[in-house]
């Protein structure tokens, strides 16, 4: 007990003291894109099968692992490079994120939130249309 | 040792510490060289959706116009279009539409609905127009003479053409919508009960939405039976309003149909682009009122809409 408080101080210690010019420099800005972004499930659906495209590019070369918030492992990693792609199908049934980390690290160098739209209701009368003069969408 | 040592030192400590606490037994990938490689795939997650909110919050900015079918009118233009709609577990309100939902099954829901009649809104955008009448003869305008004395007469008074005024009716009825994998129905019965028209309409509507990718497209018709209180209330020339330039006027009871389309390009959750077009083919005895100009309504409207 008392092990893992010392150890839990030295870790808040750590991140409280000051980096200086012998710190490793900040990771260079990466960029991740992704397509599609959004996902439309309509009546008699529960999920939208889609395979996406995700493509990086980083202004340096470097290490990262592509991250799905639905699986534990990462989908996959490259080597020191500056850019990469990747396809990946899926069946989406809500919002959730594909991130780029480096390797066995929870940090998100670039992060894109994939979005899911019901555009139907299990409330039919959320689906029911006014015959009003403005009403037109 | 200067602070940064002491700093990753101290780092690397915590790190392992929390390394061997947490146990990570999840499989790490092996780095490849390759830019691109099959495309991997994973089961869904699945989870219950959220719960709808209770409120429908919208609005759409754009532009468009729905043509007046009255003489001396105007078309309706439409800039803004406001969405606001509140669901209960049975009472709901839905643009100026207040109901209560009786039965609620796996085919139909049937809701008893409150609404006021729409067909009013056309005599809000009307003008007036002064007509003089005159006679001609051989090409040119002659003075109007008295027909025994043949005396001519003075000049007649410019006459009033307008629209007469109509009142909004609150109508009662009956609703019930319909879903499947074939679209969407919708029937309704409608009584006014505010004693202004004091007739009914029964109504039918079917629409089918297609789903791809951001594109939804749902193309819509229906077909409408007006009784002849309803149409000669609102379309007829009642014998207090007739007069030289409006000719008295009943108007019968009967159907008229109308066919759209809703498109939507969604760009977000919450905004899309929308494209919509409606036209509806007035009943046979409402076109030819006097006060009617054109058999048709037709409307459109382009622009974004947020849903919030």
């Amino acid at each position: 007990m008392r092990a893992r408080l010392a150890l839990l101080a030295a870790g808040l210690l750590a991140m409280a003291l000051p980096a200086t010019a012998a710190d490793p420099p900040l990771r260079p800005p990466v960029r991740l894109i992704v397509k599609p972004l959004l996902c439309l499930i309509d009546k008699g659906a529960t999920s939208c099968a889609v395979t996406f495209d995700i493509r990086w590019k980083s202004a340096v070369e470097a290490e990262y692992c592509l991250n799905d918030e639905a699986q534990p492992a990462p989908l996959r990693c490259w080597p020191k490079t500056l850019s990469g792609e990747h396809r990946h199908e899926r069946l989406v049934t809500q919002d959730f994120a594909f991130w780029l980390s480096p390797p066995a690290s929870a940090d998100r160098a670039a992060e894109v939130k994939i979005e899911v739209l019901r555009v139907d209701s299990d409330d039919r009368r959320r689906e029911r249309r006014s015959r009003h003069v403005w009403d037109v969408l | 040792m200067n602070i940064s040592i002491w700093r990753h030192w101290l780092m690397t400590i915590a790190l392992c510490a929390a390394a061997s606490a947490t146990h990570a037994q999840s499989a790490t990938p092996t780095a490849d060289a390759g830019s691109e490689g099959p495309p991997t795939a994973a089961p869904p997650v699945m989870r219950p959706l959220p719960e709808e909110k209770s409120w429908r919050l919208g609005i759409g900015l754009g532009y468009g116009e729905r043509t007046n079918p009255l003489i001396q009118s105007d078309d309706i233009p439409v800039v803004v279009d406001l969405d606001i709609a509140w669901f209960g577990k049975r009472w709901f309100f839905d643009n100026g539409d207040v109901g209560f939902a009786l039965l609620d099954n796996r085919r139909f829901t049937t809701n008893v609905v409150a609404r006021v009649n729409s067909d009013r809104a056309f005599f809000a955008k009307t003008n007036t127009r002064f007509v003089t009448f005159a006679l001609t003869s051989g090409g040119g305008t002659v003075p109007i003479a008295d027909p025994i004395t043949g005396v001519p007469l003075p000049q007649p008074p410019p006459t009033a053409l307008k629209v007469p005024q109509r009142d909004y009716a609150v109508e009662l009825g009956l609703e019930t919508l319909m879903d499947g994998e074939w679209g969407e129905a919708t029937f309704r019965a409608f009584r006014d009960v505010s004693d202004t028209h004091n007739g009914f309409e029964i109504s039918a509507d079917y629409s089918y939405r297609w789903t791809h990718g951001r594109l939804s497209i749902a193309p819509s018709v229906g077909v409408a039976y007006k009784s002849a209180a309803l149409n000669d209330y609102y379309w007829g020339v009642q014998p207090g309003e007739a007069g030289q330039t409006l000719l008295e006027y009943h108007a019968d009871g009967g159907f008229g149909w109308e066919g759209g389309i809703r498109t939507s390009y969604y760009l977000s959750k919450s905004m899309r682009l929308a494209v919509s077009a409606n036209y509806e083919r007035l009943q046979d005895s409402v076109a030819r009122s006097p006060i009617v100009e054109q058999p048709y309504v037709f409307g459109y409207f382009a622009g974004v809409a947020w849903q919030f």
